[in-house]
């Protein structure tokens, strides 16, 4: 048995009448909008997670700053460092913009194979990163094998930090400051991002294994970078795992060994999609997958 | 503060809360019933309307977001008394059962057969993967686009 | 009569609105001054209220009225009279409504029920069958002696709502052949949620003292009669009126919310629109029953089944409902497709402190199939026969006895296999396959019959030549009252059926009417209507004859006029003669009616039982092959098979999308859609997020054949198609799956954890403690006294 999400005594179509929202044409414009409202405000980006408030039987917040239309955020800039993502990029718009690159395989697939089509060109991959109820998000994962840093930024300055690091202080990320950039190096590696959705496509996968290797010209794996998504409340990377790769001949087979030796370290989550057990379960055969993947890349 | 939206190619105002879901203005104020408000969170696609020619679930849009937005629903596809080509194949393929779920699939599907005009079987499959029917099994509707796809 | 084959394939006349968003659903009708309206209910699954105040909420802005159960003083029930309209004092189930609001607006009216002052005292709850059948469980009706018995016949006791009996031949002598081998096999299956698109909606309005309901609904009549009792009025008083549905399959087919609507009219004096959310859709839907089965067979070592026994539980929720009348169905599902020996059967209706359950396409059949269908594979394993074979030798022929000791006509099953053996055996075999996965297929027999009973229909011919057809049919989708019934009616007139109009359901206008469901619309309602406009043909016939100076027998009607047979272009056009008609003798209509014939059962076999024997029995052969993913536990259906048996197509492109569109409601039960109850009682799959029906990437385009000419008392030898095709799927999947993975599959559906847990040996077979190992101690009392010769 597993409990039931709470349920108020209202039916669930009811919104908040007093909710407003700023759409705001520039970073500057936001980040007054924000300041100004303080706590009372949130960032509106695609508006996927926060429309369906209602269906969670969550309130509206007082205000909202819509910036899924600020030109500066909406960006995907191709460096020879660095990929930098804006913010409210949506899924389909970063498939789109990876699909020639073989390197963010990875991420690719992630933005270009989560939820439906429609959603996928409405969600934004600032929204993926920054919602922490958001278990099963697919793009977590992915940028954590990619190494990705976070740009945030308030009125008083922008600061970036690590990928993990957001993880870990989003849910208690001061009023008044978004995620302005996530910025993504580049280098020679072969990625693949291998999701378990419970039907063939169009549901939250209840495991993911975003993976990521650079090896030698004889196949040996140099560095390794493994995340794990969906199988507990918060996307992170499988060091242990990493560190049994490395040096080693890479291939699928073997990865899915070591990883079936390794798993028991996921305590999985239960959810009413699927038990605790399973989401560890799966994880050597998605490993296998996603390093059979990224050999063929 | 009132919305200014374009829909089916007329200029209308809004009062609504600017949280408000469009499929709730398009239905309660403008009484275009077509887009049916099924799931709400996105899944099922019923709501679809082409927001600037983009195919987008209407409960999910709030009503400041169409604010200035040229909107398109199931009822402005076609020119009066006339089927547009998916509606046209559609039909003449006995697909639609219960019909719920229709009012999205054309919106979709409308969209898909200028965007992929060489889109196979399972390209369809994929394409409908947020567009839910619950009668008919699927399959017709995906032969009725081929039949569309292949209707110039 | 014209050939009915001349308007074959017809196509759907509501199909261009409802393609263009214009077609008016009930969630879609606004009238002038409509208020809306919420629902309080109830967060606890047992309880008692302490206080319900509602008068802070009456003052709360927009409010218009506020009901609660002092407001409906009736209780409903199908066989007893257990259901009141709101709780009343005791809360049986989480959901359970409480009062209702009708406002201004929909956000008024719910901040309204907020203000409503609950205070609930928790009692003990049972929330499964498990639970309910222990001694001393807490009983979710303590009072379920003082319930108005509204149908005689079932045994009841406690948390047993209901339970009907078969008892064929001596069961014990066969179970104690020292020739038999004991075969003994346990199921479990889950609720199954209709996710009708439109949800239940209603619009009631209340004039000239009478109460006006559009309704989403397939019994217009049933809603007509149960609200009148819950509301304690005159049924007369009741108008009900049924816009284009968006979907049934079942849940529509018993009274809903309708009622509140209705009093919060009567008591604002405005129009009242009450639409349920999603959620509310997803809580209290009135689901297919979970249900437990325990089934046991005698069989010699040459394969014959000598007895067979088996207890089945269905859980009826908080009330009895549907599932009362359901125990009668274990009789023809479990009792089906096969010939027995000897036969004792037990259907128990378990009351349970969650949400009722209710009708599904094929209620009941589809678990007892996959039960029985699954024992069989596991029979034939025991004696070492091919499974197939087992089935060609055992299948129900002609004048072989059923269950209940009805005798069945022709041979229809085994002709049935035989033709998907040439289905299957025309693809040619894949190459080997290599990817690890387990291969498996498998074919299963099922047996479902149409549910008769009493429809009627009126056609009015008209003066231009048109007709209008009038019954209490409602368009669900299935396309029979815009496809099978005109195409009847115009068959018999000689007229196109486009110049047949169809009356949208009204139970002022139209006579009685069951019900649009349980395969009966074409076959009840299309008797009916048949009928009707044979009176018709006859009456014009009669005035034609005059104007023709020709015999009326020597007469036809076609392409729109009736002429002298072997004389095209003879006679008259039929708006001439309807014309004629008029002038002289007034206005031509017909009436027709119509009721099963009642097919015998064996006397002294069944207790307990609404229908003692199937009327119209209705076949399906089912074929699949799957794929499983030894990892991950997912199940891929790689190919579908469906042989059925039509009785007559009149519509063979309908049936086939009807047989598409089953099929894959079935992969959905089989595969994806689970259903899970909390231990605070609460259904945990509250949206599409987390309730999974098939999407367009997990269906397989069925191959379908349709079998025709098996005996039909259906008008022009028609049988329903439309309910049939999920029949077996469930079944169909499992036993494939159990076959390519070697393990006994017991539970459905087969979601990935779920196979998983089997391919990994988590899992422990299956035990049902609370059923008893002696048949006969499951009954609360001992099944009748056979009064004839078994």
């Amino acid at each position: 048995m597993i409990p039931g999400s709470p349920m108020q005594r209202v039916p669930a179509a009811a919104h908040n009448a007093a909710s407003s929202i700023h759409v705001a044409h520039s970073l500057a414009n936001a980040l007054d909008a924000l300041s100004e409202w303080g706590s009372a405000g949130a960032v509106f980006a695609g508006g996927t997670w926060i429309m369906r408030s209602p269906i969670r039987h969550e309130p509206l917040r007082e205000h909202y700053v819509a910036i899924g239309r600020i030109a500066e955020l909406g960006a995907v800039r191709i460096g020879t460092d660095v990929v930098e993502i804006g913010p409210v990029v949506t899924h389909a718009a970063l498939a789109a913009a990876l699909a020639d690159l073989p390197e963010f395989n990875v991420l690719a697939a992630a933005a270009g194979r989560s939820a439906n089509p429609a959603i996928r060109a409405m969600a934004t991959i600032g929204g993926n990163l920054a919602t922490p109820g958001f278990a099963a998000a697919d793009c977590v994962p992915a940028l954590l094998c990619l190494d990705a840093e976070i740009e945030v930024a308030g009125r008083e300055g922008r600061e970036r930090m690590k990928l993990e690091h957001f993880l870990q202080i989003r849910s208690t990320l001061a009023p008044g400051r978004l995620v302005t950039q996530i910025v993504v190096p580049r280098s020679e590696r072969k990625t693949a991002h291998a999701r378990l959705p419970l039907r063939k496509a169009g549901d939250y996968p209840v495991a993911i294994v975003s993976f990521s290797v650079s090896v030698d010209a004889a196949g040996r794996v140099q560095a390794a970078r493994i995340a794990v998504g969906s199988v507990e409340p918060v996307a992170r990377r499988w060091e242990r795992l990493e560190a049994a790769l490395i040096g080693r001949q890479l291939d699928a087979e073997g990865a899915a060994r070591t990883a079936t030796e390794l798993a028991e370290e996921f305590v999985g989550r239960d959810g009413v999609d699927a038990p605790a057990w399973y989401r560890v379960s799966v994880l050597p055969s998605l490993v296998r997958r996603a390093a059979a993947a990224a050999l063929g890349a | 503060m009132a919305l200014s939206l374009t829909v089916n190619g007329d200029r209308v105002a809004s009062t609504a809360d600017p949280a408000a879901p469009l499929v709730d203005i398009l239905r309660e104020e403008l009484h275009l019933t077509g887009a049916k408000p099924v799931c709400r969170e996105g899944f099922c696609g019923a709501c679809m309307v082409l927001i600037d020619g983009k195919p987008t679930p209407s409960c999910l849009t709030p009503a400041a977001l169409a604010d200035g937005c040229e909107i398109q629903t199931v009822e402005g596809l076609a020119t009066p008394g006339q089927l547009n080509r998916i509606q046209a194949a559609l039909d003449a393929s006995d697909a639609v059962q219960c019909g719920m779920c229709f009012p999205g699939m054309v919106v979709s599907l409308t969209h898909l057969l200028t965007a992929s005009p060489d889109a196979t079987r399972e390209d369809i499959r994929a394409a409908l993967t947020g567009n839910i029917c619950r009668c008919t099994g699927y399959e017709r509707i995906i032969d009725a686009t081929l039949l569309a796809l292949a209707t110039k | 009569m014209s050939d009915v084959s001349a308007t074959m394939d017809l196509r759907r006349r509501d199909a261009a609105d409802k393609l263009r968003g214009r077609t008016r659903y009930t969630v879609d009708r606004y009238l002038p001054g409509m208020l809306h309206a919420a629902v309080l209910r109830a967060s606890v699954p047992s309880g008692r209220i302490v206080r319900l105040d509602t008068s802070r909420a009456a003052r709360m802005p927009g409010v218009r009225a506020i009901v609660t159960a002092a407001d409906a003083p009736g209780m409903m029930g199908i066989g007893i009279a257990d259901h009141p309209l709101f709780a009343r004092d005791v809360i049986r189930y989480d959901g359970e409504p409480l009062a209702a609001i009708a406002a201004g607006t929909l956000a008024q009216a719910q901040a309204a029920l907020a203000a409503i002052d609950v205070e609930i005292e928790s009692l003990p709850a049972v929330l499964t069958m498990a639970d309910a059948l222990v001694p001393d469980a807490p009983l979710v009706h303590p009072n379920w002696r003082d319930y108005e018995v509204l149908f005689e016949g079932g045994a009841r006791e406690g948390n047993i709502a209901w339970e009907a009996t078969v008892v064929r031949g001596d069961v014990d002598a066969a179970f104690a052949r020292p020739d038999v081998e004991i075969v003994e096999s346990s199921f479990r299956v889950g609720r199954q949620n209709h996710v009708a698109f439109e949800p239940r909606a209603v619009v009631a309005s209340y004039e000239d003292g009478r109460f006006h309901i559009e309704t989403s609904t397939q019994v217009p009549w049933g809603i007509r009669n149960a609200t009148a009792r819950v509301l304690g009025v005159p049924a007369s008083q009741v108008r009900v009126t049924v816009p284009p549905v968006g979907g049934g399959f079942g849940l529509k087919f018993d009274l809903a919310i309708e009622p509140f609507a209705a009093l919060l009219a009567r008591a604002s004096g405005r129009p009242v629109r009450l639409v349920n959310s999603r959620e509310e859709e997803m809580l209290t839907c009135l689901f297919r029953e979970n249900a437990e089965i325990r089934i046991r067979s005698a069989v010699t070592r040459e394969g014959e089944i000598v007895g067979r026994e088996a207890v089945v539980l269905m859980d009826c929720g908080a009330y009895g409902g549907e599932q009362i009348f359901l125990t009668t169905m274990t009789a023809h599902t479990l009792g089906g497709n096969y010939k027995l020996g000897s036969v004792r059967l037990v259907s128990r209706a378990v009351y349970t402190n969650t949400a009722p359950n209710g009708a599904f396409r094929c209620c009941n059949g589809v678990y007892n199939t996959f039960a029985l269908e699954r024992h069989t594979d596991e029979i034939a394993a025991r004696i070492g026969m091919d499974p197939l074979l087992f089935r060609r030798r055992n299948v129900l022929g002609d004048k072989d006895l059923g269950a209940t000791g009805q005798v069945f006509e022709a041979d229809v099953l085994r002709a049935m296999l035989d033709r998907m053996d040439t289905l299957r055996d025309a693809v040619v075999p894949p190459p080997a396959r290599t990817d690890g996965r387990l291969y498996g297929r498998a074919t299963t027999v099922g047996t479902w019959f149409v549910f008769v009973g009493p429809s009627a229909a009126t056609v009015n011919m008209n003066a231009d030549g048109t007709a209008t057809l009038v019954t209490s049919g409602v368009e669900i989708g299935s396309g029979s009252m815009v496809q099978s019934l005109p195409q009847i009616v115009a068959s018999t007139l000689g007229i196109a059926p486009e110049s047949v109009t169809v009356r949208a359901a009204d139970t002022d206008a139209a006579g009685y009417d069951v019900g649009v469901g349980g395969g009966r619309t074409t076959v009840s309602l299309g008797a009916a209507s048949l009928s009707a406009a044979q009176d018709v043909r006859t009456k014009l016939l009669k005035v034609a004859s005059e104007m023709i100076e020709a015999a009326p027998e020597d007469l036809v009607m076609r392409h729109g006029r009736i002429e002298i047979a072997g004389a095209p272009g003879s006679g008259r056009t039929i708006a001439e003669v309807a014309t004629c008609a008029q002038a002289k003798s007034g206005p031509v209509s017909g009436t027709g009616a119509f009721t099963g014939t009642g097919v015998p059962a064996m006397p002294g076999c069944v207790a307990g039982h609404f229908i003692d024997a199937i009327d119209i029995p209705v076949f399906a052969v089912h074929d699949c092959e799957v794929a499983v993913d030894p990892e991950t536990g997912h199940v891929e259906v790689l190919n579908y098979r469906v042989v059925q048996d039509v009785g007559r197509a009149l519509n063979p492109r309908a049936i086939h999308g009807q047989i598409q569109g089953g099929v894959v409601q079935g992969l959905g039960y089989a595969l994806h859609e689970e259903v899970t109850i909390g231990s605070n009682g609460r259904v945990c799959q509250s949206g599409f997020e987390t309730y999974r029906v098939p999407l367009a990437l997990d269906v397989v385009p069925v191959e379908i054949s349709l079998y025709e000419g098996a005996p039909s008392m259906g008008p022009l030898g028609t049988k329903g198609a439309g309910e049939v095709p999920i029949l077996n799927v469930g079944a169909a999947v499992a036993c494939a799956v159990a076959n390519a993975t070697g393990k006994r599959i017991q539970e459905l559906p087969l979601t990935p954890p779920r196979v998983l847990e089997l391919l990994l040996d988590r899992k422990r077979d299956l035990t049902l403690p609370h059923i008893a190992e002696t048949w006969s101690d499951n009954l609360v009392r001992p099944h009748k006294t056979p009064r004839g010769n078994a």
